[in-house]
């Protein structure tokens, strides 16, 4: 079952002479519960394509489907609410609200849905993420590798089709940055979760099923197998 | 670069946008320091002008002196001008006449109108030798005089007295509203006509000498030299309390509350300076921790980071003073031209493009003194930023977050914008400070509108441009008249009064004679915002009811009978209603009865007016004036009051003009405060709303959020502000107002309306902005944004 379908992405900025194609029709798509690793060198176009798949940014052209609803076509009142109910977000730079502690940065989400969190799923999220005896802290109490764990259940706490990930690992150490993948892996098998990651380090592609490289602003499936061999 | 402050300029090019925040808030300080005192200097040397104008230009008075003291008076360096000022028939009923009117007789010297009254003179010069004589404008114009007439003043004995006309003068309001002619006559001949007095001391001719001083930085240390020197009494020297007071040298009491006041309105104006500047800096100052945090990574130390701020904080001074300065100078010229348009007679005199040096120096000074005191508070905290955090990048969180925001109360975008709100106790305090401070500042200046409409009672409605008054004050001015005065085009309104002086009244334990007064349908309307009881439409339509004024030991209530002598007769007068005040005064012990007037007809049995007031339409002529006076005859004093009255209009106008003008400053700096704060609160936090709205945070969301952390400072600030504000009014009412007409305050509940709902307006209009600014990035530039 195809969760995201992407066709003929392109990202243009500037003009002229100052024109640059971030994106170059990108096109490919992800199944239910895949987790996908997208590699790149720094300034490949890596970034542009999660904004743009994640909504946001704006792409020049091309479509995205999230379960065969194109995220352009809605309005951005309709888009926003589609994707913080569909689409989670997990940032290099972890992105929690300072002022809200680890239970409600994780519920978070859902109180923008005006939902009532069930204690349960909070419960089950904070015990997956060892988070259980800091769920009152707030994330500037906390390390690195915690603060991302939070984002991480922040990510997981709507069941959302897809998550995206922002080099999860890039402001940790090699430890956390285990741990960070260990806990994507297990959300990805146990949740059947679908993760689009994006990652200069190639090692981290180890754990995922399929990997991506863009260059240019091209997208290169390298697929399972290739994953293997960079692996 | 060749000194690490060299990076400011560099930096401030980076930071343009928040930057041009912090020189908008400094300019706005300087600018409204700079206005609110120009406006106060050029309002002071506006007054200045006129109460030399209209009172003269002398300093003290001083009375029972000797001529030879006021001769040694004269050789003193402190006093530039003594010159002797007596008066004959001043109530102009004594029989001296001119020309068939009453003539009030003046003594004097050329002084008075060269120096003490410059502008007096309108033609001529003053009588150099005896048998010349001055005379006043309406007498050249009803008798057709010219310089060299030759004119004759009759006194009470029937003697004939005549001079040659050396010049005239401008009519006087008193003289006007006495309908009198004035004559002007050298020292000697004033001695010689006044009655009874052949020799003696000047105080037997009611001679004063008026006294202006060569100096007016010290008016009271001169007073006090003269008073020891020549041993005078307190009750020799009066002082010209209005000039004084406007020279800041008067020592009367009201004067010194007035003092008091504008000394508490300057340290509101200036709080309001401070605290717009503080907030600014503040709030820019935390948007670039990470950046102090980054320099002090480098190498910097916590002196050199202070350093920077403080440099940083002048340079903008460079720009946004001069600018705050020349605003302020640009206001008030356009303020001073207003003047001149509106009252040319008396602010011709203003200049076009003048400087008030004053208010420059103030304007100067606030600015850069403000900016000095608030960096030094952004500048320690940025110090403070250890390279650590710089390096971690929580430097880049515009405040440490000690507590969580409450999600239980309201909902997440509600609760997290209130938590923005309070969550730095510093910032919440200077932003409802800052707030507060415009409810505060509105609703002190608004007590000068009480001061104002207290000082100006002329200006009632009911104030009359012409008057025809029976001479004995007895209800003899037919009411015929009043139908052709209605009749005339340059008449707007015509309107009678019939009085019963000093009627014997029972029923009241308090008085035991009243004044009764008639009124038309006209007057009664006017007295409708003094009804504190009762029905005026009951003493228009019953026959036999009234209204009391209220006195204060006046026990009369609605539904009392009073019982009247009038007209030989004991009539009852049933009291329908109370009025807190009237147009008339009346002697300590006497009661004012108002009643209609076929009320005041049938108990009185009398049918003529004692007063026939005139309201003319606008423009009106003096040769229509005139054939009004033709057609009234000179069986009546005719009493001109439009001289009197445009000195009020004027002063009216110009009092008007700088309080309103104020309060429209005050309300445009709340407007551009409250918008300046939100958006620098805002800026401040766009990146934190990008992360917001990668997370799922709706632009309605993200509105709400913003609207609820507008809202807290709101809230907060116009609670404290209501407080403060109403406890200042209260404190300035009492000195103003309480202290001089004995009026109780009450809660200025419009004044309090206008600036809530200003308040209220500012916020809309300071969250729109930076929302839709928002609303129109990306998420990615939002998280991008610097």
């Amino acid at each position: 079952m195809k969760i995201l379908t992407v066709q003929n992405l392109c990202k243009t900025y500037g003009k002229g002479e100052a024109r640059v194609d971030a994106l170059k029709n990108v096109s490919f798509s992800l199944e239910k519960g895949e987790f996908a690793a997208v590699v790149g060198e720094s300034g490949s176009g890596k970034s542009t394509l999660l904004n743009c798949i994640g909504a946001l940014d704006t792409p020049t052209s091309g479509e995205v489907r999230m379960d065969g609803q194109n995220l352009f076509s809605m309005g951005e009142e309709k888009r926003t609410i589609f994707r913080r109910r569909n689409i989670g977000f997990i940032f290099q730079s972890f992105q929690l609200v300072s002022e809200l502690n680890v239970e409600q940065n994780i519920i978070f989400p859902l109180l923008l849905d005006y939902k009532k969190p069930n204690p349960d799923a909070v419960q089950e999220i904070l015990e997956l993420l060892g988070l259980t005896s800091r769920r009152n802290h707030l994330p500037n109490q906390l390390s690195g590798g915690q603060q991302q764990r939070v984002a991480i259940g922040r990510a997981l706490i709507t069941k959302p089709k897809l998550i995206l990930a922002d080099e999860p690992t890039g402001n940790l150490d090699s430890k956390n940055s285990r741990d960070v993948m260990e806990l994507l892996t297990q959300a990805s098998r146990h949740y059947q979760q679908t993760i689009l990651m994006i990652t200069h380090n190639r090692n981290l592609t180890a754990s995922v099923d399929r990997v991506f490289q863009v260059a240019d602003g091209v997208l290169t499936d390298l697929g399972g197998e290739a994953n293997e061999t960079l692996s | 670069m060749k000194h690490f402050l060299d990076l400011i300029p560099i930096s401030a090019k980076v930071h343009r946008k928040q930057n041009r925040m912090s020189i908008l808030c400094i300019i706005l300080s300087v600018f409204l320091v700079t206005t609110i005192f120009g406006m106060a200097d050029m309002f002071i040397r506006s007054q200045i002008l006129q109460a030399q104008r209209d009172d003269g230009s002398w300093h003290i008075g001083l009375r029972n002196i000797s001529a030879e003291n006021a001769a040694l008076m004269v050789a003193r360096p402190d006093i530039a001008v003594i010159s002797p000022y007596g008066t004959l028939n001043f109530g102009a009923n004594l029989g001296y006449t001119m020309g068939g009117k009453e003539a009030v007789i003046f003594g004097s010297e050329e002084a008075l109108v060269t120096k003490i009254f410059p502008d007096m003179l309108t033609e001529g010069a003053y009588p150099q030798a005896e048998g010349g004589a001055l005379v006043t404008e309406n007498a050249r114009e009803m008798m057709g005089l010219h310089i060299g007439d030759e004119v004759t003043l009759n006194t009470p004995d029937g003697t004939s007295l005549h001079y040659q006309i050396t010049g005239f003068v401008g009519n006087s309001s008193g003289l006007m509203r006495s309908d009198a002619y004035g004559i002007f006559l050298c020292m000697e001949d004033y001695r010689a006509i006044y009655p009874d007095v052949a020799e003696g001391e000047p105080s037997d001719f009611d001679i004063m000498y008026y006294v202006q001083f060569s100096h007016t930085r010290d008016i009271q240390g001169n007073i006090k030299n003269l008073k020891s020197a020549f041993q005078l009494s307190d009750g020799q020297v009066s002082e010209n309390t209005k000039l004084l007071g406007l020279l800041g040298q008067s020592r009367d009491s009201f004067m010194m509350f007035i003092y008091a006041a504008a000394g508490i309105l300057f340290v509101l104006v200036m709080s309001a300076g401070i605290l717009m500047i503080a907030s600014s800096l503040n709030s820019n100052v935390a948007q670039r921790m990470e950046f102090f945090g980054l320099m002090r990574c480098i190498g910097s130390t916590p002196r050199q980071v202070m350093r920077m701020v403080r440099r940083e904080a002048l340079g903008w001074c460079r720009f946004a003073i001069p600018a705050g300065v020349a605003l302020g100078v640009v206001v008030i010229w356009v303020l001073c031209a207003i003047l001149r348009y509106l009252s040319p007679g008396y602010f011709a005199a203003m200049p076009v493009f003048g400087l008030s040096l004053p208010s420059v120096a103030a304007g100067v000074l606030v600015g850069l003194l403000t900016v000095m005191l608030a960096a030094r508070s952004p500048a320690k905290r940025a110090a403070k930023v250890s390279p650590l955090a710089a390096v971690s990048g929580s430097a880049g969180e515009a405040r440490p977050v000690r507590s969580a925001a409450n999600t239980q109360l309201a909902k997440v975008d509600t609760a997290l914008g209130i938590h923005h709100a309070v969550s730095s106790w510093k910032n919440y305090l200077l932003m409802t400070g800052s707030f507060a401070l415009s409810i505060v500042l509105f609703l002190s200046f608004s007590v000068t509108v009480d001061f104002m409409r207290h000082a100006l009672t002329p200006l009632q409605p009911w104030t009359p441009d012409l008057s025809i008054v029976s001479p004995d004050r007895t209800c003899s001015v037919d009411s015929a008249l009043l139908e052709r005065l209605n009749e005339i085009p340059a008449v707007k309104a015509a309107y009678g009064r019939m009085f019963a002086y000093g009627v014997p009244i029972s029923g009241s334990s308090a008085v035991q004679t009243a004044d009764l007064i008639s009124y038309d349908t006209t007057q009664f309307d006017w007295a409708e915002d003094y009804l504190l009881e009762g029905s005026l439409e009951a003493a228009q339509q019953a026959a036999g009811t009234g209204l009391v004024v209220k006195e204060s030991d006046s026990t009369i209530k609605v539904g009392d009978t009073i019982t009247i002598l009038a007209d030989g007769t004991l009539q009852e007068i049933e009291i329908v209603g109370i009025l807190s005040d009237c147009p008339f005064s009346n002697a300590a012990g006497v009661g004012l009865i108002i009643c209609s007037e076929d009320s005041f007809r049938q108990m009185t049995g009398l049918t003529d007016f004692t007063v026939i007031d005139i309201q003319l339409v606008r423009g009106a002529s003096d040769s229509e004036v005139s054939a009004i006076h033709q057609m009234v005859g000179t069986q009546y004093t005719f009493s001109d009051e439009r001289l009197g009255n445009s000195s009020t209009r004027g002063i009216y106008y110009c009092f008007n003009l700088f309080v309103y003008g104020f309060l429209v400053l005050i309300a445009l700096i709340t407007i551009f405060n409250v918008v300046n704060s939100i958006a620098m609160s805002v800026a401040s936090r766009t990146k934190q709303y990008g992360a917001f709205r990668a997370i799922g945070l709706s632009t309605r969301q993200l509105s709400k959020m913003v609207i609820a952390e507008a809202g807290a400072y709101a809230l907060s600030g116009s609670v404290a502000g209501t407080v403060l504000g109403l406890l200042t009014n209260r404190l300035l009412f009492a000195m103003l107002i309480g202290q001089k007409w004995g009026e109780p305050w009450g809660i200025p509940w419009s004044e309090l309306g206008v600036i809530l709902l200003i308040l209220l307006f500012s916020v809309a209009l300071a969250v729109y902005g930076p929302i839709k600014r928002i609303h129109s990035m990306t998420i990615v530039d939002t998280i991008c944004a610097q």
